[in-house]
């Protein structure tokens, strides 16, 4: 481990000190050292866990529920509906590409839910409900911006929303380059999104369907985030969903 | 011929150097280092563009898995962290200690009395919780089995814990959400409210700290911001399943929460 060499100088004088040479052989220590970080590293979890703040509509209270019907109704114009669908096989594992990318199918409409016949026909725009808003069901997936372009459903969630957007659009252009803090920028988004004065901003209501995966609700969420709305709820997916989704299927088979 | 004198080198190296940068990382993985929570199973969050960080203390975590076999099932585990740096409880009033921001220890303790309560409360069976059950159960991070099995957890060693806990396929394996405790209240058709043991789990967690905003309380926090409540499932869960856990925290008034996520940009 450790040694002492004798100089071993040719000539000597006699009386002098022999000059030592410590040589501390450090490599055990180094091998223990390395095992130490190897270990530390592998047990460390260095990025902390994100969180996305959810809230709920409150439980129905009893006493209500028996008087009235405790479903909120929003106006038609600004109301927008999402079903979410998430491919899975024959196992229930949710199916996906080379990259790991999953195949979910956003199904949405705008307005009131279309009108189900007797003998379970999907028909879009009731002519009998006199509708404002054209609520055919289309479909859409979750895509990530090409360049400066949105496109998907943020698309169409981004040009429902487009007021609020714009007037963020300098306040974040000043966060960017970091003349106002995360802080007053958050601030500053949460007050926009929630200005009334926008008399355009969408309500919207998220459905999965049984299959969908937990991930691909928390992406619809998170466009809610990336498009500053204020007003959505998770809604409960009934067979009237189902229904329009198989509509969906046979009209557009190609999909 | 005259031979070659191969000058003869000393094949040490100076490993100085090299120790002294090994000892710096060390220090500073040592120093970073938050050890991973021993979990029944692995689950790999959504990714999300929240930035929003998860609480380090004041917090109780619901994680919901499920079983390769039944995927309709959620089995939920909780995992409760007190305060990091809790001041000494003081003997006092309430109980044995005052209650206040605590430590993990206290906290939990506080908790599985609670529980233990309100379970009996509900129609439970006496569970036969010892002194001794109370403070093992004080010591670990997570827990999952039904109020009825504790005492017969913790008989049990270490590892023979962490297989049942780990093994999903086992019925007792996952606090029950079945509906088979009554609560107190009446619903509008006179009958009691249905209850069951993840919910009297929250509840027990709620009631065992005092709203305190200075403290930051994991009551404030589950009350004001819903930080205090963190939901944990996999992507791959299906939201029906996890819906299950959501809609029981919506039923006794938790709407408020948190889910745990996974960093992702914006552009992506």
């Amino acid at each position: 481990m450790a040694q002492i060499e004798q100089s071993s100088g040719g000539k000597k004088k006699k009386g002098a000190q022999k000059k030592m040479h410590i040589h501390v052989d450090f490599t055990p220590m180094v091998d223990m050292n390395m095992l130490l970080i190897t270990f530390f590293m592998l047990c460390t979890t260095m990025i902390k866990s994100q969180t996305l703040s959810i809230a709920l509509p409150a439980p129905p209270d009893p006493e209500q529920e028996r008087t009235q019907d405790n479903s909120e109704v929003v106006a038609e114009t600004k109301a927008i509906t999402l079903i979410i669908d998430t491919e899975r096989d024959s196992e229930g594992n949710v199916v996906t590409d080379a990259e790991g990318n999953t195949n979910d199918v956003i199904y949405y409409y705008c307005g009131f839910e279309p009108t189900i016949t007797d003998t379970k026909q999907v028909v879009f725009n009731d002519p009998e409900k006199g509708l404002k808003v054209d609520n055919t069901v289309k479909a859409e997936k979750f895509l990530g911006n090409d360049g400066s372009k949105v496109q998907g459903i943020r698309k169409v969630l981004h040009d429902r929303n487009v007021e609020v957007l714009n007037k963020l659009e300098s306040f974040k252009d000043q966060w960017r380059r970091g003349k106002i803090t995360d802080e007053e920028y958050q601030e500053i988004a949460r007050q926009v999104r929630n200005d009334s004065t926008f008399t355009n901003r969408p309500a919207v209501t998220v459905k999965a369907t049984p299959q969908a995966s937990w991930q691909s609700v928390i992406s619809a969420l998170d466009e809610m985030q990336i498009n500053q709305i204020s007003q959505y709820r998770i809604g409960t997916f009934t067979p009237t969903d189902s229904l329009l989704i198989v509509d969906y299927k046979r009209r557009n088979p190609a999909e | 011929m005259g031979k070659i004198k191969v000058k003869r080198k000393s094949t040490l190296i100076d490993m100085t150097a090299m120790s002294d940068v090994t000892v710096l990382l060390l220090t500073f993985f040592m120093l970073t280092s938050t050890f991973l929570q021993k979990e029944p199973t692995q689950v790999v969050t959504p990714p999300s563009v929240s930035t929003q960080k998860i609480q380090s203390s004041n917090v109780a975590q619901v994680l919901v898995a499920t079983s390769a076999n039944d995927k309709d099932t959620p089995k939920v585990y909780i995992s409760v962290i007190g305060e990091a740096n809790p001041d000494i409880p003081e003997e006092g009033t309430y109980g044995d200690l005052q209650p206040g921001a605590w430590g993990s220890e206290n906290l939990r303790k506080e908790i599985l009395k609670n529980a233990i309560a309100l379970y009996m409360e509900c129609g439970g069976k006496d569970p036969g919780i010892t002194k001794d059950d109370i403070e093992k159960f004080s010591k670990v991070a997570t827990f999952g089995v039904p109020i009825m099995k504790i005492h017969e957890f913790f008989t049990l060693d270490q590892t023979k814990q962490d297989e049942w806990l780990s093994d999903l396929d086992r019925f007792d394996s996952g606090i029950p959400l079945i509906n088979y405790l009554n609560t107190k209240e009446k619903d509008a058709n006179g009958n009691y409210v249905k209850t069951n043991e993840f919910q009297i789990w929250m509840r027990a967690i709620f009631n065992a700290t005092p709203y305190d905003e200075t403290l930051q309380t994991l009551n404030y926090k589950m009350r004001k911001t819903g930080e205090g409540i963190a939901v944990k499932a996999d992507r791959g869960t299906s939201f029906h399943t996890v819906n299950k856990v959501l809609e029981n925290l919506r039923t006794i008034k938790m709407n408020k929460f948190t889910v745990m996520t996974a960093l992702k940009s914006e552009n992506e």
